[in-house]
């Protein structure tokens, strides 16, 4: 069983891990926008550059204004699409499933989440990098959310400060759709907006 | 930051944790009962997610306010949401004939919001408990004792921590599990309290944390039961959950004799781990 993460002297490695891990012990409290601890949005500062690859940790953090190759929305022109119709909407706010191996009448409670009306809930495809299972689902999410035309609009998105939806995105134009669009301010701009939500469920 | 200077130090975690654990307190700055209840109408500490699980916990159960009987020590402000110190002290008032059976220990908004039942041998009125657990975002935790009598008494504090549970694997949960399963016991009687402190190395896997490696999620494994004896006398025994810190830290009233302390422990795998030591704890 390979459950040793790190092995002893890849301290390097390990000063990453421990970042990141810094970075991600913020990440849950994305289904929770109020009073982040740790997130440090200076209203006047201006958004970070664009990096160029994937970011793989601090997801809970300021984004750039940009994503090369997509449209930015936001939300009233998030919203003008989805009154519109036709446009996928998805929401890849992460969220960790029920472990397996939990012992017989373990009280399980996954945190609720609400959403787009009508979007497609994609946990976890925001990550920096990602494992095949993970690559596969959201191929196949995306595959089934636009009925398999890579030229269909899509629009994605999380939270605010969230990087899971800029790197959902950029992953999305990697393979190959073409009329992408990044809404940051995702489900905290819309119900800001006044916009409706609605109790969301991933895709299994 | 904690965390950052924790696990950087290479080498020098067992001093570090030593430290950690000593800043434990058992007694101190309590919650007391007119800010919990003061806390209550708050609408950003909802009670919403209490409601969903209470039933599935405590099934048709009444649960009283405890008052002084339980009390938790939390920090408001957790450092470190993986390793987040809580105290339970529990005591019944004096003219209470009743003992205490166990108590559960429940963080609302994990989402496995149990994190331990602590069972008592017989005829305990007092006890205190201090363990570390994971907190994955800003949550009521409380303290449900069940006392001889199957009454239900409830004490609550209000962590603001978040990540706990994912919070991923470290250098320290290598070190975990190159020593998994010793256990170490110590009694702080000579410096004078009544205390002793039993550790069971484990990284108590929350089924949470991403595998740097991997890129997925680590599978849970955890210890999932530790019974802690003086003699043939139980003093506690815990049926535990992912919410329990690596490394999972017990430290608990204890008054030395001569009988020896034998600690046993299981995890998810069914793996066994059990030492005894000496009634004085040398």
């Amino acid at each position: 069983m390979s459950r040793t993460t790190q092995g002893a002297g890849r301290s390097s490695r390990i000063a990453i891990a421990v970042l990141g891990g810094l970075c991600l012990l913020a990440m849950p409290t994305l289904a929770q926008p109020v009073a982040a601890p740790s997130a440090p949005s200076a209203p006047t500062a201006a958004p970070p550059a664009e990096p160029e690859g994937y970011r793989l940790d601090a997801y809970r953090a300021p984004v750039p204004a940009t994503l090369h190759g997509a449209r930015v929305l936001d939300a009233s022109a998030a919203a003008e699409l989805w009154r519109k119709g036709g446009v996928a909407f998805v929401d890849v706010l992460p969220r960790p499933p029920k472990p397996a191996g939990l012992p017989a009448g373990t009280l399980w409670r996954d945190q609720p989440h609400s959403t787009i009306p009508g979007a497609m809930w994609l946990p976890n495809v925001g990550f920096g990098a990602l494992n095949a299972e993970t690559e596969s689902y959201f191929r196949a999410g995306l595959s089934a959310v636009t009925s398999g035309d890579v030229n269909a609009p899509l629009v994605i998105f999380c939270q605010r400060d969230c990087w899971m939806s800029w790197n959902a995105a950029k992953r999305a134009l990697a393979y190959g759709y073409t009329d992408v669009s990044w809404f940051p301010t995702g489900v905290d701009g819309w119900g800001e907006a006044g916009l409706p939500l609605e109790a969301a469920q991933p895709r299994p | 930051m904690k965390r950052l200077s924790l696990r950087c130090s290479a080498g020098t975690t067992g001093a570090v944790l030593a430290a950690l654990l000593s800043a434990m307190p058992l007694a101190g700055m309590l919650a007391s009962p007119a800010a919990a209840e003061a806390a209550q109408a708050d609408p950003d500490r909802p009670e919403a997610t209490w409601s969903s699980i209470r039933g599935d916990i405590f099934p048709s159960a009444k649960i009283a306010d405890a008052g002084n009987a339980v009390r938790i020590d939390a920090p408001g402000r957790a450092e470190d949401a993986a390793l987040v110190p809580l105290t339970l002290a529990l005591e019944l008032p004096k003219d209470d004939p009743r003992t205490l059976k166990a108590v559960t220990l429940i963080i609302d908004e994990n989402p496995s919001p149990v994190a331990g039942r602590f069972a008592f041998g017989d005829g305990i009125r007092t006890f205190s408990l201090s363990v570390r657990v994971r907190v994955n975002s800003y949550s009521w935790v409380r303290a449900v004792a069940e006392t001889s009598d199957g009454a239900l008494i409830m004490t609550k504090a209000y962590v603001k921590a978040a990540g706990g549970c994912s919070a991923p694997a470290t250098k320290d949960t290598a070190e975990s599990i190159a020593k998994l399963g010793e256990i170490r016991f110590r009694s702080f009687a000579d410096s004078g309290r009544a205390e002793a402190q039993v550790q069971i190395r484990h990284p108590n896997f929350s089924g949470l944390q991403m595998d740097e490696a991997t890129r997925g999620y680590t599978p849970a494994w955890f210890v999932r039961e530790v019974q802690v004896k003086q003699g043939a006398k139980l003093i506690f025994a815990m049926e535990g959950g992912i919410s329990i810190s690596e490394d999972p830290t017990f430290r608990f009233s204890f008054t030395p004799s001569a009988a020896p302390v034998s600690v046993r422990a299981e995890d998810t795998e069914g793996k066994i781990f059990a030492r005894t030591f000496p009634g004085n704890g040398s």
